[in-house]
């Protein structure tokens, strides 16, 4: 580094006058964003000194704000010829080469400047995932909550996460994970009957792996073949008996065949294990309610509400307890509840009064 | 000989040892004579109106003790429309038909010779109503159509002239589903017509992006509905804005009639697509006022809108009281709204099993009929989804279906067999004794195709089959209460979706062979008979005095 600047700066104490005035020229020009004629000076300034590395570096980085990258990339070289450690040149070039798709060729100059961002961006193009990954982390790091990073940093995962199912198709094609890599991709497609075939292909082979049971019930249950998906939750509630989340959809679809005694069992145990998740709460008191134990329902809601107060699901709630308390004949508690409901509902399921 | 009949009371035994399900309920039958299709022409366009048709009668027009069948068409549409719209009604293709059942069960088309045969050329069918607004004794047709709607007053010799302009109920826009009831129980039948949404061809859209489909309804803005009072002199008066119905904006499908808090006046349910169903609640003094989310009954049980399409308002679980079934979409799941008696309603779509036999359908038209005369009425539903391209959006989900039978086991709804094999885009269905021999049969429409006809095999039970013969209360009795060995119909021709069933009242009997039957006309009279023979085909005439 010390070296580059050493020979710009030597470089400098040799320019004629006349090649330091269309210098001037062109930075005046730039300033004013008449990168046309930045272009021109810059290109005077190269003729007239041809060895000095920091005029076609210029001229690059003029190039480059007029979006003409490929012209860029010309003096950018040239300038790196004559000083090949300006890290100036490496920076500009990394870029102008990127921007032209040349990523493999990218690389290298990204590197030597430590460019984290565009040389995540190149090794995505190059394949490079892991070190794609890592890069545009610790550039994350830097600039928590850029929209371009965080694009960039999930197509990297992504693609990452595909290389990888993809390696264990080539390799273990006819694995239980495999079948369930596949199986998932399926279900990601909405093309459930494959991912079915897939999942009770991967059961087969180890009924033992955990969520097995559970993403296959999720088939089911996104196709409303309710004793089906009860049967896959209830058998990963044996695979996995810890796991909240298979006891709830194992409550929940219990629940929506109306059997609400076998359906609040299964959600006691999902409270029990995970307690105040909002979702086994209003299922639960949906199936107290059902059972007709009034007082439990009411007991599970409003703990509810005390988790939830702005979301559909509160709105849901309160619905739910204007029904309980309409049905105990309690109007003025059900008037209430359906107050707290319309409050929080959107215009659509509101009755069209007719414009006067 | 001895040896066959023993291996077949043995694989009978056998069959009964496995519960295996017995043979289907219904006979599906192409009756002789009826050549009917339902013509609604679908376009590239994706009009919504040519997902939506068309309805069905039963009725008995020529009263020779046997039901006919109307049926309504759509029309042809062209791509695009022009306008003016001419949906070539002229075209016989495009008609609609009624059809004379002979003696022997098979039909006759006598449309032209009805003068049914022209339905206008500006109009694009959709429903129709049953009812006898003038107490002659022989039943009128109200056809609903996208343009204007036609009253048809039966003259009583085989034909019916188109008295609309007289009567004034041509109502206009996109008139759906309609009834007659009688509202302010004066004697004389009012008309109650649903209308969709302010919609026409100029202002139609697509929707669904690459797949082009119709559009979902809130796309269009919503519109009132019309209600007709029966002035008695052959006219009808618009009270839609004096009755408060014209107060509420919806998207309505389907209506069905019933007097749910037992204070001696008809009550309007009204199925709306895609938003909260209403529920007109009759004050007694020509007005109605809508509570349906007070009284619970407007939206899902979690709250949420609802694609209300066809709705039955009769009482599905013996308790006296009419509850309501409104069809739906896939994933909304047929929406049961039990009666509690105190002029609420509680969600009953998961206790009653019909929210897991309905959570992928789309359906229609609706009956809650007590097909096997056990006493307990079952649930049939005309299914097919709204879009016909369905499958590309969301593989799971089917334009033709196959109907929904669902037995009524005291109070909850099992799958049945209905014997159709092919799956259909079933819309109307009507509900009726066709052949007269004490079970229930269906007729069903289907888009482009001939409609299905259910013909009950019958069976062991006993039965009993009421007309109502009104003296005070209108002629047909409709919006009467009546109570047989402890079940209960609401005598009405409407509900259903763009469709109108046997206006007399059938009950099933199980084991019993008499009954008691008790009625509350509309007139206020109350009247009582008791042990009644089974197995027949009864009417009952009004007291003239209380």
């Amino acid at each position: 580094m010390i070296g580059a600047l050493l020979v710009l700066w030597l470089a400098w104490q040799t320019v004629c006058p006349e090649a330091l005035q269309h210098m001037q020229a062109a930075t005046e020009a730039e300033k004013q964003k008449q990168f046309d004629r930045a272009v021109s000076e810059f290109q005077k300034v190269t003729e007239l000194e041809p060895k000095l590395p920091d005029g076609f570096v210029r001229l690059g980085q003029a190039y480059m704000e007029k979006h003409d990258y490929g012209t860029a990339i010309v003096p950018l070289k040239h300038a790196l010829e004559l000083a090949p450690d300006l890290a100036g040149a490496h920076q500009l070039l990394g870029y102008a080469l990127l921007a032209q798709g040349y990523a493999a060729e990218a690389i290298p100059h990204l590197e030597r400047v430590n460019e984290q961002t565009a040389l995540g961006i190149a090794q995505i193009e190059t394949g490079q995932l892991p070190q794609a990954v890592t890069n545009l982390q610790a550039a994350l790091a830097k600039h928590p909550n850029d929209p371009d990073l965080l694009y960039y940093l999930g197509r990297a995962s992504g693609l990452l996460s595909k290389q990888s199912i993809d390696t264990l198709l080539a390799t273990h094609p006819n694995s239980a994970r495999a079948h369930q890599a596949l199986a998932e991709n399926y279900f990601v497609l909405r093309q459930m009957p494959q991912a079915e075939k897939e999942f009770q292909e991967a059961l087969r082979l180890r009924p033992d792996i955990p969520k097995l049971h559970l993403e296959l019930g999720e088939v089911y249950a996104g196709s409303s073949q309710w004793p089906k998906a009860e049967e896959e939750f209830r058998a990963e509630t044996k695979v996995q008996p810890g796991n909240a989340e298979a006891h709830y959809r194992l409550g929940a679809a219990l629940l929506q065949q109306g059997k609400a005694r076998e359906a609040r069992a299964a959600l006691q145990i999902a409270d029990h294990l995970q307690p105040d998740m909002p979702e086994t709460l209003y299922s639960l008191g949906k199936a107290a309610a059902l059972e007709g134990d009034a007082a439990a329902g009411e007991r599970a809601w409003t703990r509810l509400l005390t988790l939830e107060k702005n979301t559909s699901l509160a709105a849901q709630t309160h619905f739910a307890l204007a029904g309980l308390y309409r049905k105990q004949g309690k109007v003025a508690a059900a008037d209430r509840e359906m107050q707290e409901f319309q409050k929080l509902q959107s215009p659509v399921t509101q009755p069209e009064a007719v414009q006067k | 000989m001895r040896i066959a009949l023993l291996l077949l009371v043995l694989a009978s035994a056998l069959l009964m040892c496995l519960g295996a399900a017995p043979i289907g309920l219904f006979d599906v039958k192409q009756p002789r004579g009826i050549d009917f299709i339902l013509r609604n022409s679908p376009t590239p366009q994706k009009y919504l109106i040519e997902t939506m048709p068309g309805g069905v009668a039963l009725l008995d027009y020529n009263n020779d003790g046997l039901l006919d069948v109307f049926l309504v068409n759509g029309g042809r549409v062209t791509n695009p429309m022009q306008p003016p719209e001419n949906f070539d009604r002229k075209d016989k293709r495009y008609w609609n038909r009624l059809y004379r059942q002979n003696k022997e069960g098979s039909f006759s088309d006598v449309t032209e010779q009805a003068g049914l045969a022209n339905a206008g050329d500006g109009n694009y069918g959709m429903g129709v109503a049953v009812g006898d607004y003038d107490n002659d004794g022989f039943p009128d047709l109200y056809v609903t159509s996208y343009g204007k709607n036609i009253l048809y007053h039966n003259n009583g010799d085989g034909t019916f002239t188109d008295v609309t302009a007289k009567a004034g109920v041509a109502g206009g826009g996109w008139s759906v589903s309609a009834g007659f009831f009688d509202y302010d129980n004066d004697g004389k039948l009012d008309l109650f017509v649903t209308r969709y949404m302010e919609w026409d061809t100029k202002h139609s859209k697509t929707c669904g992006g690459e797949w082009h489909t119709y559009c979902p309804p809130e796309e269009f803005p919503a519109t009132t509905n019309i209600l007709y009072h029966n002035n008695g002199d052959g006219t009808f008066s618009d009270v839609s804005q004096k009755s408060g119905i014209a107060a509420k904006k919806g998207r309505a499908l389907g209506v069905a009639f019933a007097d749910y808090d037992d204070d001696g006046f008809t009550d309007v349910f009204v199925a709306n697509d895609g938003m909260q169903q209403y529920l007109f609640h009759n004050n007694g003094n020509g007005t109605f006022t809508e509570r349906a989310l007070e009284a619970g009954a407007g939206l899902s049980e979690d709250g949420r809108r609802l694609s209300g399409m066809g709705v039955v308002f009769q009482d599905y679980d013996n308790d006296g009281r009419p509850d309501v079934i409104v069809t739906e979409l896939p994933r909304e799941i047929y929406g049961v709204y039990h009666n509690e008696g105190n002029g609420t309603f509680s969600y009953g779509s998961l206790v009653t099993g019909l929210g897991v036999l309905s959570s992928g359908s789309s359906g229609w038209g609706v009956g809650l009929e007590d097909f096997d005369n056990d006493g307990w009425k079952d649930l049939f539903v005309a299914q097919g989804h709204v879009l016909d391209n369905v499958e590309q959006i969301d593989p799971s989900l089917h334009y033709l279906e196959l109907p929904m039978l669902a037995m009524n086991h005291n109070g909850r709804f099992e799958r049945a067999d209905s014997g159709v094999t092919a799956p259909i885009a079933g819309r109307g269905a009507a509900f009726g004794d066709l052949n007269n021999d004490g079970w229930e049969d269906v007729v069903m429409t289907a888009l482009g195709s001939t409609p299905i006809v259910l013909i009950n095999r019958g069976g062991q039970q006993h039965w009993l089959v009421i007309s109502l013969r009104g003296t005070r209360s209108n002629r047909d009795g409709l919006g009467a209460r009546v109570r047989v060995n402890g079940q209960t119909r609401f005598a009405t021709t409407a509900g259903s979706y763009l469709s109108a069933s046997d206006k007399r009242l059938h009950f099933g009997l199980g084991q019993a062979t008499t009954a008691k039957i008790e009625i509350a006309w509309p007139s206020g009279i109350h009247q009582t008979l008791n042990d009644i023979h089974a197995d027949q085909f009864l009417e009952i005439r009004e007291p003239e005095k209380p």
